[in-house]
């Protein structure tokens, strides 16, 4: 089983069985496949490498609409805009804590660094909004339906072992967030 | 619309292209806009706390306070500024993952172009 993270004289640590490990990987690399912009053949090179893009709109999954999501509420136009000149930008650094964190899978021990706790903490919060909206979690109320799915050996089928994932995520993610905090105190 | 970019920080003044033609549009620095952040079912009050706390480096009193507010009444405002500021923050909180989107200050209709007083014809 894994431990929830702390903060301690080695920094915050944490631990993981092989079986998590994997998971959180494919978690990882899920999103990050998700965020990859898509390479077009008539892209400006050069408009690329300052991260404009001319042609970006906003996505039509909403899961990716929650992860880059519009900048103005009632404006889809000045959103729009926006969009074109930060979403590359805004994917790629999504992509980067992702990729940080399941680089520092490859031991059981975790040991995190202030940057790595960063990355694990971003990357943890938008596998779990990926997740929550392939779970269809509207409200408090739904989220506290799915909380209640705790027992692996009840997983019969995607959704609930989505959500037992889901409520995994969410335990490491609060663990380790609060032991962010316990590290801003000291 | 003029329009700001939160790129990084090492490229600086490399995005001014095209002309932009129509600038009668008032989004001059003095118009304050608001940071507004959503409340969503997913987002722990924790990290959320969290990200006040680090990002903006407020208290963990004031953290604390706009987090729930966010919780309870749906939505607040946690930082105001010039267009171009809040536009950054938003970008920042969306590489957090909160729901963030920028909004002009002054709550009332109209406001922007047309300042004429009084109706003619």
């Amino acid at each position: 089983m894994a431990k929830a993270f702390k903060y301690g004289l080695k920094g915050i640590t944490g631990f993981l069985e092989p079986a998590e490990r994997d998971l959180l990987r494919s978690l990882f690399d899920d999103v990050i496949s998700m965020l990859e912009p898509e390479e077009r053949p008539n892209q400006d090179p050069l408009a690329a490498l300052v991260g404009l893009d001319s042609e970006a709109r906003e996505p039509s999954d909403r899961a990716l609409r929650r992860l880059l999501p519009n900048v103005m509420k009632d404006d889809d136009e000045a959103s729009l805009e926006f969009r074109r000149y930060t979403e590359r930008s805004l994917r790629e650094s999504k992509i980067g804590a992702l990729k940080a964190a399941a680089l520092g899978l490859d031991k059981d021990e975790l040991v995190l660094t202030p940057a790595d706790a960063r990355h694990w903490s971003t990357a943890l919060n938008d596998v779990r909004l990926v997740l929550a909206e392939r779970l269809d979690i509207r409200d408090d109320a739904d989220a506290e339906h799915v909380h209640r799915m705790q027992d692996w050996s009840q997983a019969e089928d995607v959704e609930s072992y989505l959500a037992l994932v889901y409520n995994f995520t969410t335990w490491l993610q609060e663990s380790l967030v609060q032991a962010m905090l316990a590290s801003l105190e000291a | 619309m003029t329009l700001s970019v939160a790129l990084g920080p090492d490229t600086q003044e490399s995005t001014q292209t095209g002309t932009a033609a129509s600038t009668d549009v008032l989004t001059a620095p003095d118009i304050p806009w608001n940071l507004v952040i959503w409340n969503d079912p997913v987002n722990l009050m924790s990290y959320v706390s969290y990200v006040f706390r680090s990002y903006f480096g407020y208290s963990e009193a004031k953290a604390n306070k706009l987090m729930l507010e966010v919780h309870k009444k749906g939505r607040s405002i946690v930082a105001h500024g010039s267009k171009e500021q809040v536009e950054q923050h938003a970008v920042a909180m969306h590489g957090y993952g909160l729901w963030a989107t920028v909004e002009k200050a002054t709550g009332g209709q109209g406001g922007g172009t047309g300042s004429g007083k009084g109706k003619r014809g």
